[in-house]
């Protein structure tokens, strides 16, 4: 906390509030809140090191008490950290200069569900599982199923601008929001226009999706949902080479067959990781290809989708391989099954068009080998997010082992990540396509956006005159 | 259980946040601290020095419901609340526990249930089957242990009672209390052996977990093999589908929903009998709750009631709330301890608590 007397007048403030139940200056918390899923600080409570901490940990159940708590960080320009699930993997939530973490999780009404527009309206608080537990009883669903569904927030979706593994069809999470209620930085409560696609003037909404908390907090969205798929087919192929495999994607979105999923795991993934936990011991490229919807429409897409992938050389595994994968799809996240340390590891995915993917690859997968050679680097990846004109690359790095010490381990961990996105961007990569920047990417953000990063900085001068909004994450540091 | 494996348990679980969306204190607290990847880096970072078993840290350890939903979740069945009760013993034995786990503790060695100052009944006949009452059947339900006498004798069954007064283990496992669990469950086992029964039956989801898994994974103390353990309502679900039991169809068409029981996360595939005696005896099924079935949280008939009583009182008002917002007007459950708890505060609710074996023993044909 926050020192001396001030500190407690401050806590006796933000008391005031969220009521005393709902304001935490324990120990226990502030450690637990000092950390979110990426691996620097996890490597380092790991090694026995402190983090800094929030002073004030506040649970807030309105955008009403939100507006009072940003009022008050202004008024003694104190920090806030927005917190949903804290299952980010950029380090957005960490509270590297104190301050106070807001945990959004008793903002977790649904609002409405409306069956005839299929929208829902919920708090941004609220678990992904529950909300989507909550839409099944009506056969409904919210089609952003990130593998971090049970754990992470609405608000946690949208503010890094999440993808979920049927977004080739049904988009990011970002696409399915139609309006937002935000508490901006000086404490105003706004609701963003009903509807996206309207011609009425720019669509500042969208500024506030990546924004990662620096921007503001989202306190509700309506987001646009589906219906129960009729069926889910899954089916599951194998190339002999990444080319082919890649051109089958390709060939699949720019005709327009609409899958729901298509995941590509590399020579090395489908070696490892299909193998570890779905039991194939394959050689080559594993494809899984999924379509869903009305039964007769999906099995016509399905069929075209088959005749693709057999004319460019696939092996047709059948749809048990496919199933098995759709069934145990979050089971790669599961420890001891999903990368843990103490190795070291990242998630240095990327987004580019067609021509380039299958160069980015390649070339990262040199780079990263070769230059990181005596750590024994291993470089896997596969193709997830596909789109008309490209796809994303989820690409991991891996050292089994790593230095034991905290510093020289983060070092290592950083030369790493640059060479990753560098090579990223050399090649026409983004710097990620879902996980947000935080402030593991915040570095890179100058040289992602070039001769416009000055006009973001001064979008962000302008909501956040006092800086207090998520400060070091994003590229924007203090000021 | 070995040492090794909590700590591998916790080493697995501090970082992991998939069970975040089942677990229930966390659900009801909406902390980042009291849910399971918050119990597992709790554990983890007083191994790692980064925090101390004190007063604060020992109130979050015992904060966990010991509820089982984690592990039910968890694709790799990793045993958290195993490792959380291990983690338990070591602040019991550092005298850092919550000043309840101590009186609780004198009471089980004493009395061997937390509830009065009376002895366990002592097994009095032989029979082929017995019934474990337990101490809340007898002390906080006694209707339930009546009306599954009845319900039973209908199906031409004649238990054996035991374990009548002594809890069956768990409540003092669940504090880390490991040497009084072990005595309880061997006067448990002894009483079995005494009656010469083959098959026990039990009231709850919870006595089945208890004796099929807990006395093994936390105890070390195997179920003897050639004893069957048979819960109460799918047995009698079965008895009705063999046309052994009768039962008539009640008049009272109220809504109503049906509460799993604590612990039922622990015993898949039980949710089934439960809801097709209740469809049987009121007619249609019941209103479906949203936590429900494999996702049920427990009411407050945990550890927690004596060591955090308010927690555990959210529990319970969360399961009251969850019927309230599905619009019944009765909930009926089997479990005497989660029955006590939700009438406690049933009324704030115009809810009407109602014993699934009395609505079953009051419409036998
Ligand atoms: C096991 C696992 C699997 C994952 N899989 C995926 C995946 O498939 N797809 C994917 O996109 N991501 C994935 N992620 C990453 C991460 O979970 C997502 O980005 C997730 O949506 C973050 O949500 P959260 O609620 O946990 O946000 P947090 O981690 O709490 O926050 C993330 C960032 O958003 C900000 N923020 C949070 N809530 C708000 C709010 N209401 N208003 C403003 N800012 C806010 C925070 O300050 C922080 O900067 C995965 C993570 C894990 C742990
Ligand atoms: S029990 Fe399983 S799902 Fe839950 S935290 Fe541990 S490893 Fe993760
Ligand atoms: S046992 Fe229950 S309360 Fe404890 S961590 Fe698991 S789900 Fe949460």
């Amino acid at each position: 906390m926050r020192q001396g007397i001030q500190g407690e007048m401050i806590r006796s403030e933000l008391a005031d509030v969220v009521g005393e139940e709902y304001i935490s200056t324990e120990e226990t918390d502030r450690l637990i809140y000092s950390t979110d899923w990426s691996w620097m600080p996890q490597m380092w409570l790991d090694r026995g090191e402190r983090l800094a901490t929030p002073d004030y940990i506040v649970h807030p159940a309105s955008a009403e008490e939100i507006s009072a708590i940003l009022k008050i960080a202004n008024t003694y320009r104190i920090p806030v950290i927005p917190w949903g699930g804290g299952s980010g993997t950029q380090g957005g939530t960490l509270p590297i200069y104190g301050g106070i973490t807001v945990d959004t999780k008793r903002l977790d009404k649904i609002i409405a569900i409306d069956t005839q527009s299929l929208t829902v309206t919920a708090q941004a608080g609220i678990n992904g599982a529950q909300l989507e537990w909550a839409l099944n009883e009506h056969q409904l669903t919210l089609p952003h199923y990130p593998a971090s569904a049970n754990c992470a927030t609405l608000g946690g979706y949208l503010a890094p601008r999440g993808s979920g593994t049927i977004s080739t069809k049904y988009g990011k999470a970002e696409d399915m929001v139609l309006s937002m209620e935000l508490v901006l930085p000086d404490g105003t409560i706004i609701r963003t226009p009903p509807v996206p696609n309207h011609a009425s003037g720019p669509d500042f909404a969208r500024l506030f999706l990546g924004s990662e908390g620096t921007f503001g907090i989202i306190t509700e969205a309506t987001m646009q949902i589906d219906y129960l798929p009729e069926v889910r087919l899954l089916h599951a192929v194998l190339f002999a080479d990444l080319s082919n495999a890649l051109e089958a994607g390709r060939r699949m979105m720019t005709r327009r067959l609409d899958p729901m999923v298509i995941r590509l795991y590399d020579p090395s993934s489908t070696a490892s990781l299909v193998k570890e936990v779905l039991g194939y011991e394959l050689e080559g490229v594993y494809m899984v290809i999924g379509f869903d919807g009305y039964e007769e429409l999906a099995t016509l897409q399905e069929q075209y989708a088959m005749e693709i992938c057999l004319e460019l050389g696939a092996r047709d595994l059948g749809r048990e391989p496919g199933e098995r994968w759709w069934n145990h799809r979050y089971d790669f996240y599961f420890p001891p099954k999903s990368l843990q340390l103490p190795w070291m590891y990242g998630t240095v995915e990327t987004l580019s068009t067609y021509n380039n993917l299958e160069r980015i690859y390649h070339a990262k997968k040199q780079a990263i080998e070769e230059t990181y050679a005596e750590w024994n680097a291993r470089y896997i990846g596969h193709f997830s997010h596909w789109f008309h004109w490209g796809a994303s690359l989820y690409d991991r790095f891996i050292i089994e082992q790593p230095p034991q010490d905290a510093h020289q381990a983060l070092r290592l961990h950083n030369r790493i990540w640059t060479t990753a996105i560098r090579t990223s961007l050399e090649h026409g990569g983004m710097i990620n396509e879902h996980h947000g920047v935080g402030l593991k990417l915040a570095r890179y953000m100058r040289a992602q956006y070039g001769a416009a990063w000055p006009l973001l900085e001064a979008i962000k001068r302008t909501i956040d005159p006092n800086g207090i909004m998520n400060p070091g994450k994003l590229g924007f540091g203090i000021y | 259980m070995h040492i090794l494996q909590p700590i591998a348990t916790t080493e697995n679980c501090r970082y992991c946040l998939m069970c975040r969306h089942v677990c229930p204190v966390g659900y009801v607290t909406r902390s980042e601290t009291l849910s399971p990847h918050g119990w597992g880096l709790t554990i983890a970072s007083v191994r790692r020095g980064l925090l101390q078993w004190n007063r604060e840290t020992s109130e979050v350890l015992f904060s966990c419901a010991d509820c089982g939903l984690c592990r039910a979740h968890c694709a790799t069945d990793q045993p958290l609340p195993d490792a959380i009760a291990a983690a338990r013993e070591e602040v019991v034995e550092l005298k850092q526990a919550p000043p309840a786990v101590y009186r609780i503790e004198q009471a089980l060695q004493q009395w061997s249930n937390p509830y009065t100052q009376q002895q366990p009944w002592p097994v009095k006949q032989r029979g082929d089957v017995a019934l474990f009452v337990g101490d809340a059947a007898l002390f906080l339900w006694p209707s339930a242990l009546e009306a599954a006498q009845l319900l039973l004798s209908a199906a031409g069954v004649q238990p054996v009672l035991v374990g009548a007064g002594r809890n069956n283990g768990y409540l003092a496992s669940s504090l880390g209390l490991r040497s009084t669990a072990e005595a309880l469950a061997q006067a448990n086992l002894e009483d079995l052996q005494a009656s010469g029964a083959g098959r026990l039956l039990v009231l709850t989801p919870g006595d089945y977990y208890t004796f099929s898994r807990l006395y093994e994974d936390r105890l070390g103390i195997a179920w003897p093999r050639e004893i069957e353990l048979v819960e109460l309502v799918p047995f009698l679900a079965g008895q009705l589908e063999a046309g052994a039991l009768r039962l008539r169809r009640s008049e009272d068409t109220s809504p109503y929903a049906y509460c799993d029981p604590t612990h039922s996360a622990r015993v898949p595939g039980r949710d089934r009998a439960p809801r097709r005696l209740l469809a049987t005896v009121l007619g249609q099924p019941g209103l479906e709750l949203f936590w429900r079935g494999e996702r049920a949280h427990p009411a407050g008939d945990t550890a927690l009631q004596f060591t955090q009583p308010e927690l555990a009182d959210q529990l319970t008002l969360a399961r009251l709330q969850d019927a309230a917002n599905h619009g019944a007007f009765m909930l009926i459950s089997e479990d005497p301890g989660s029955l006590a708890h939700l009438n406690r505060h049933a009324s704030r609710f115009a809810l009407k608590i109602q014993g699934l074996y009395e609505l079953l023993a009051r419409h036998l044909a």
